[in-house]
């Protein structure tokens, strides 16, 4: 056993480094996705391109196994990076994945010892927008990424400490924010001049070899720390498949798979059986690394187990991908990529539903999996407001020996909400109810976090928007005999005769008097509830989080006049245990899979990606539309005559049967 | 002791600690000697170790007569509200709105945690009430309660059997008089359990921090009311006549019978009354406060005189709105633990975060630890003398130190007890500057246009360590740093800050709106004043107010005037200048100005101040009386840059009135020691406070 002072001393002023290069890329930015959502980040990274040294608890933690080499190699071919370089891109496609979707502006900078590069600054920010089809250049009907704004390849944006007036130009002027965006590429420049400030320091009290040396010795430590965390998982193969209730645009489920393979600590993830790359902005452009929003549960799993791990690329060293090429997650330009986290949600719940079963005392039920941001655009003489008025989530999932936490999920992008006070101060809105959703959360032995709801009512003629309101068809299922989480729901007018339910959360206009109620999907349960103690489900009874009937139908538990009844808990739990009970990923998946069988599905997808690219997805989407167009509009929901089941199945199968001939 | 005790006054300032309660006599006017005394903290009732503290001055020569006021800052309200030990509170809010405690503002602290937990509720789901009582954002009310409503919620919360009730509607800011008479209707059902209004404490708009002050003083208002009677008992019993009050978390004092209304205020006056004391007696530099206790480090910024007040700060995982001085962890504290970890072929070395607190407090106390800490390492690295501490009221085991180094030493690889100690140091003070730089970086500051000025136990040893690793050049050790927070708490200013949230476009009748608001405020803090028994004629009002261009995220809070009371209603100046104010602090921090965009007026903000007499201030330049240097009254074995050197040893008195002395020397001060490495000079005031400086700011003699 060694030990090296000056190494822990460097290592500590390295991620000191990111993160004041964090707080002064924060502090000077103007722009609203910096100051209010952290949607930025800093770090440094070695010779490969690896992040060493990554902040905590500052900006986005989940790019971290990102990597800068393939973006720095492809500015260099016009040239050897100098001193004072400074190179800025966007395009997930030639940057290997490091840009995760076009508005989110990348810049690097090469740090120098003398002549000679020992490491790069790396920072990123949300910008306002970067052009494209629709304002903030987001959208989940885009097409193509040409349709998502300016694509910026690897180019020098600063060279030798001189910012190249023509690239800025070019730059923004493809933006709807040119100001804003001039502002956040200042606050970029600034951070990165922060990092190399601090790395000259560390170089001149201790050497390039101490900074080489110890910025390897950093990953190597996590690397170890994180394959002992992950050793906790048992060695074998693992599968599970979660759905997408729809891609944004074609109203078809998309299916996400997974088998994840561990041993001794590594842990390889084939996605192969995932649906074809769509035709919506809902794809991963992963280039088939092992890329950030392919493996965001496998961190947190990671952070779960060893709470004071230092982040940095060690996270992934042991974790290999494969993302068929074409696949949703390793899609093909020109693919849309812009609404990816969207997927992304699903893909933790695909990678949760396997981990689980490799531990099933530390992985939790699927949380909610939903992040809906509500937005009323208000239609003002002046001009539309445009104002989220909350991001609505919904609870976190139960594991082994803990309930979920209710109406808060820190699994995806962890935001902080609005306070309805200021929402009602600009919008001409009240809002009636903004609290935890009752009976939401699936029943278990650990019941699951609720989802939340939110009631509010229109005093104008606006457009409401409910972006990534998923969870409608397929709930977040539960674990060992827990329960699945509600279903999402979004209705106007509830209980009136103006009621309406609208199928596609995209754009809804609505009226002045219309109240929206939006209900998020519960988290689910772990374990069988008829094993929860009395005792917590009459405190749940208590609190109103679980009405009487409820505790009663999914507990077996008689709760009366707010006290419990242990005899008739007693002998209806009695009852119920030779009953047998309910199926964990819910009766909605149970349907659908009665048609599209798991493993007929994966000779569909097989068969799919035979095709050449571009066709995969319009033939993905007609043959399921044949097949969804013999059962009621409402299908997996509701029930279903057999019959219907039978003939869908068959239709299936037969077009299966023709793409594979 | 003083001789002219007869025809001086004084204030006494007492601050309760960990192990001990610092008591300060400070004389009134320039002139006379800080007079210093501590004795063991009592924390079952911290008022006992108060009432011993003041006894031994008594027997010391205090005359009661020469007392003007007693200043006291107690915990126990924090102590309360982190381990949830206050009152059991019942929430009643605007229907719809149950849960707003329990989502709060949604967030939680990790992101990669699948075990992630909410905090621990203060009032849980069952006794949160829901009432049809509604205000708009302008202000209009759309629900109101019937009586029959009132008395049927009234049967409901007793059901809950709370000791106190809050009370806080959506949009209740806008009127504040709206749930004050609600509280009042519902006090009168409830008889002896009192009501809480939110908007009625703290008009702020953001209904889940406004809710939660609330929440939190119904909670530890019983609580601190009993505290704050039996010590009027005590006081009362030795005889003492002078007013008593109560530090607070805004740097300033408030009055016994205000502090027992409105507890919340005093909860973080521990750390607020040290950088207070450095504001006043170091009023004309930029200070950046470094005070190392027993279990953590605390930095913050003064400027001109001023400390810098925050409004978003937490207690535990809990937003407190109020504003308070804004002090920021930095890391270890004296008692911080040394660990070693890694695998076979990595071994680390970690300080901290946890600590040996005060029991069973370092290897060297003694008392049972067995794991060594930042103490034990000043000690095996000869920094301090085991004989000396706490001015050799305390010995140390020094013995016992080096063993558990030569443990640690084994354990990293390292060739001896005082190498391993030595890198302690030095990884604690790396933790410190890149903890600190980062929290200046935060607030745009660099490190070295500050003077350093240390305080608590360990901050005078630990200074000049952390100055030599953040390019600090100028080091000022109080004379009074040991009892610090004790000297800030006599000599603060009656403090008092209101807030009335706005909301709206500023134009010429949003302006006249404000003036009558400010005009309230003023008259609230004036009444305030003379209850408290401040003086009207030495007192400021200082008016800000939390402004943002239209559509903007985030707000700025601007300056905007300062008058004495007679002047309260020129606080408003016209609209134009107000547009200025927004445009020019917008410009300074933001580096640009928008003069067509619309400007939103936010929160007012007014402060009342009234000071005391005059503070003593450190001599700008140390008297030189003889040119010779001061003669040392020991000499130390000192561990150094992996060397022994032997070093001399000072007394601070013995540098008062000489040439400066020379780094590597050691001064002890009353209750601590200051380590003056090479390159560092060091000279003493007529008050006792130390001038260090450095000589040749360059990287080569590193600490």
């Amino acid at each position: 056993m060694t030990t090296d002072i000056a190494r822990d001393i460097v290592a500590l002023k390295l991620r000191a480094a990111s993160e004041e290069m964090c707080k002064t890329l924060q502090r000077t930015s103007r722009s609203l996705y910096v100051k209010e959502t952290a949607d930025f980040c800093c770090a440094l990274a070695d010779l490969e391109g690896r992040f060493a040294a990554y902040p905590r608890n500052i900006g986005v933690s989940g790019f971290v196994g990102l990597n800068v080499r393939a973006t720095v190699e492809a500015a260099a071919e016009s040239g050897p990076l100098r001193p004072g370089d400074v190179i800025i891109a966007n395009d997930p496609y030639s940057t290997m994945g490091l840009a995760t979707h076009l508005p989110d502006i990348q810049m690097i900078r090469p740090y120098f010892d003398g002549e000679e590069i020992i490491g790069y600054g790396w920072c990123f920010i949300h910008c306002s927008d970067i052009g494209g089809r629709v304002p903030s250049s987001i959208s989940p009907s885009n097409d193509s990424v040409f349709a998502e704004g300016l694509q910026i390849p690897p180019v020098r944006i600063v060279r030798g400490g001189q910012i190249d007036p023509d690239v800025l130009r070019l730059v923004l002027r493809n933006s709807r924010t040119p100001e804003a965006n001039h502002g956040d590429f200042q606050a970029m420049l600034a951070a990165l001049e922060t990092g190399c400030r601090r790395v000259q320091e560390i170089l001149d009290r201790y050497g390039r070899e101490a900074v080489l040396s110890t910025k390897a010795a950093m990953i190597e430590e996590t690397g170890v720390r994180t394959r002992s965390a992950l050793r906790v998982l048992e060695d074998g193969s693992y599968r599970f498949v979660d759905y997408l209730d729809h891609d944004g645009v074609s109203g078809v489920p998309v299916r996400i798979s997974v088998e994840i393979t561990m041993r001794d600590g590594t842990m390889h993830i084939d996605f192969t059986g995932t649906d074809p790359q769509v035709n919506s902005a809902f794809n991963v452009a992963s280039q088939g690394t092992v890329h950030a929003w392919l493996v965001t549960r496998v961190l947190a799993l990671v952070g779960t187990l060893d709470s004071e791990i230092h982040l940095n690329a060690g996270l992934t060293r042991d974790v290999t991908v494969n993302a068929p090429h074409g696949s949703l997650v390793n899609a093909q330009r020109p693919s849309a990529v812009g609404v990816r986290h969207a997927s992304s949600s699903r893909v933790n719940d695909a990678l949760s539903g396997a981990l689980v079963q490799a531990a099933p005392q530390v992985v939790p039920a699927a949380s909610s999996g939903l992040v809906v941001p509500v937005v009323l655009a208000e239609q003002r003489a002046g001009g539309d407001v445009v104002q989220v008025l909350e991001p609505m989530v919904g609870g976190m999932g139960a594991r082994d020996g803990a309930d979920g936490v209710d109406g808060r999920d820190s699994g995806i992008s962890n935001l902080s909400n609005n306070p309805v006070e200021t929402v009602e101060a600009e919008l001409s809105t009240t809002i009636h109810r903004y609290g935890l959703r009752e009976d939401s959360g699936g029943a278990g032995r650990w019941r699951g976090g609720t989802g939340l709801e939110l009631v509010f009512e229109v005093h104008a003629r606006a457009s409401l928007l409910t972006r990534g309101l998923e969870r409608r068809l397929f709930r977040p299922w539960g674990v060992a005999g827990g329960h699945p989480g509600a279903r999402s729901e979004l209705v106007i007018n509830e209980g009136t005769a103006t009621e309406q339910r609208p199928a596609a959360p995209d754009v809804i206009p609505v009226a002045p008097g219309d109240v929206i109620t939006l209900r998020t999907a519960g988290a689910g349960g772990y374990g069988d509830p008829l094993d929860r103690k009395p005792g917590a489900v009459e405190a749940d009874v208590r609190a109103g989080l679980v009405s009487v009937a409820a505790a009663e139908r999914d507990y077996g538990v008689v709760v009366t006049d707010g006290v419990l009844d242990p005899a008739a808990t007693a002998s209806r739990r009695a009852n119920r245990r030779a009953a047998g009970h309910g199926v964990g990923r819910g009766a909605e998946v149970s349907r659908w899979e009665s048609v599209f069988g798991i493993e007929d599905y994966d000779r569909f997808v097989a068969a799919l990606m035979a095709r050449p690219l571009e066709e995969r997805s319009s033939l993905r989407e007609t043959v399921l539309r044949e097949a969804l167009d013999l059962l009621p509009s409402s299908f997996p929901a509701g029930d279903v005559e057999d019959a219907a089941i039978a003939g869908a199945r068959d239709r299936f199968m037969t077009a299966l049967a023709a793409m594979e001939a | 002791m003083r001789k002219d005790q007869a025809i001086t006054t004084s204030r006494i300032g007492i601050d309760v600690g960990g192990t001990f309660t610092d008591l300060v006599v400070v004389p009134q006017g320039a002139g006379g000697d800080v007079q210093r005394h501590k004795t063991p903290s009592t924390p079952h009732d911290p008022s006992e170790a108060v009432e011993t503290g003041l006894r031994d001055l008594l027997e010391d020569g205090l005359e009661l007569s020469s007392v003007d006021a007693v200043v006291h800052g107690t915990t126990i309200g924090l102590n309360a509200i982190i381990q949830r030990s206050g009152a059991r509170v019942s929430f009643v809010t605007s229907r719809g709105y149950r849960d707003m405690l329990g989502i709060a503002r949604a967030r939680l602290p990790e992101s990669f945690d699948l075990h992630a937990a909410a905090e621990e509720p203060l009032v849980p789901r069952e006794r949160v009430l829901e009432i049809d009582a509604r205000l708009t954002a302008d202000g209009r009310l759309i629900r109101r309660p019937s009586e029959q409503e009132l008395d049927d919620l009234a049967q409901e919360i007793r059901s809950t059997a709370p000791e106190a009730v809050a009370l806080s509607l959506v949009q209740g800011f806008t009127a504040p008089s709206v749930e004050s008479e609600l509280a009042r209707a519902l006090e009168e059902r409830l008889e002896s359990v009192p009501v809480v209004s939110a908007a009625g404490t703290w008009p702020e708009i953001r209904e889940y921090e406004r809710s939660l002050v609330a929440v939190l003083e119904a909670h530890i208002r019983p609580l601190m009311e009993r505290y704050y009677e039996q010590l009027r008992t005590r006081l009362s019993a030795l005889g003492l006549t002078a007013p008593v009050y109560i530090s607070a978390s805004n740097g300033g004092t408030l009055s016994l019978d205000y502090a027992a209304v409105h507890p919340l205020e005093t909860v973080l006056s521990g750390p607020a009354s040290g950088v207070t004391a450095a504001a006043l007696t170091v009023p004309d530099r930029r200070v950046l406060t470094f005070d190392m206790g027993g279990t953590s480090s605390d930095m913050s910024v003064v400027v001109n005189g001023t400390p810098i007040l925050t409004t978003s700060t937490m207690l535990g995982r809990l937003p407190l709105m109020l504003p308070v001085v804004d002090v920021s962890a930095i890391g270890s504290g004296g008692g911080s633990l040394v660990t070693t970890g890694g695998d076979d072929d990595v071994a680390t070395l970690r300080v901290g975060p946890r600590s040996a607190g005060a029991d069973p407090g370092p290897v060297s106390y003694g008392r049972g630890g067995c794991v060594p800490t930042i103490t034990d390492a000043y000690l095996s690295t000869g920094i301090l003398d085991p004989q000396q501490f706490l001015g050799g009221a305390m010995p140390l085991d020094r013995a016992a130190a080096d063993t558990a180094f030569a443990e640690v030493a084994r354990g990293i690889g390292a060739n001896s007890a005082a190498a391993a100690a030595e890198h302690v140091l030095e990884i604690a003070t790396v933790q410190m500057s890149t903890a600190l730089r980062t929290l200046l970086a935060e607030r745009g500051h660099e490190p070295s246009e500050f003077t350093l000025v240390p305080f608590g136990g360990a901050g005078p040893t630990h200074a000049l360590l952390l100055a030599e690793e953040l390019g600090i050049t100028e080091v000022l050790v109080p004379g009074t740093a040991a009892t610090f927070c004790a000297l800030g708490a006599a000599i603060a200013p009656l403090r008092r800050d209101l807030a009335r949230s706005v909301r709206r476009e500023l134009d010429g009748p949003v302006r006249d709106f404000a003036t009558t608001v400010v005009a309230d405020l003023a008259a609230q803090g004036v009444l305030w004043l003379r209850a408290s028994g401040g003086s009207p004629d030495r007192a400021r009002l200082h008016l800000s107010a939390d402004m943002r261009y239209q559509g903007q995220a985030y707000e700025l809070t601007v300056g905007l005037s300062e008058r004495g009371i007679e002047g309260a209603d020129e606080l408003v100046a016209d609209l134009a200048t107000l547009r200025e104010s927004f445009h020019a602090e917008h410009e300074r921090v933001h580096g640009f100005r928008d003069d067509t965009a619309a400007i939103e007026l936010g929160t007012l903000r007014l402060a009342v101040v009234s000071a005391p007499a005059d503070p003593p201030v450190p001599d700008a330049a140390p008297a030189l009386v003889d040119p010779q240097a001061p003669r040392p009254s020991a000499h130390r074995r000192l561990r150094r840059a992996s060397g022994w050197k032997d070093i001399a040893v000072y007394p601070a008195a013995a540098l008062s009135g000489h040439a400066p002395v020379r780094g590597p020397v050691v001064i002890d001060v009353s209750d601590s020691t200051v380590l003056v490495p090479d390159a560092w000079t060091a000279s003493a005031d007529s008050h006792g406070a130390i001038h260090l400086t450095r000589q040749h700011p360059t990287e080569e003699n590193r600490a």
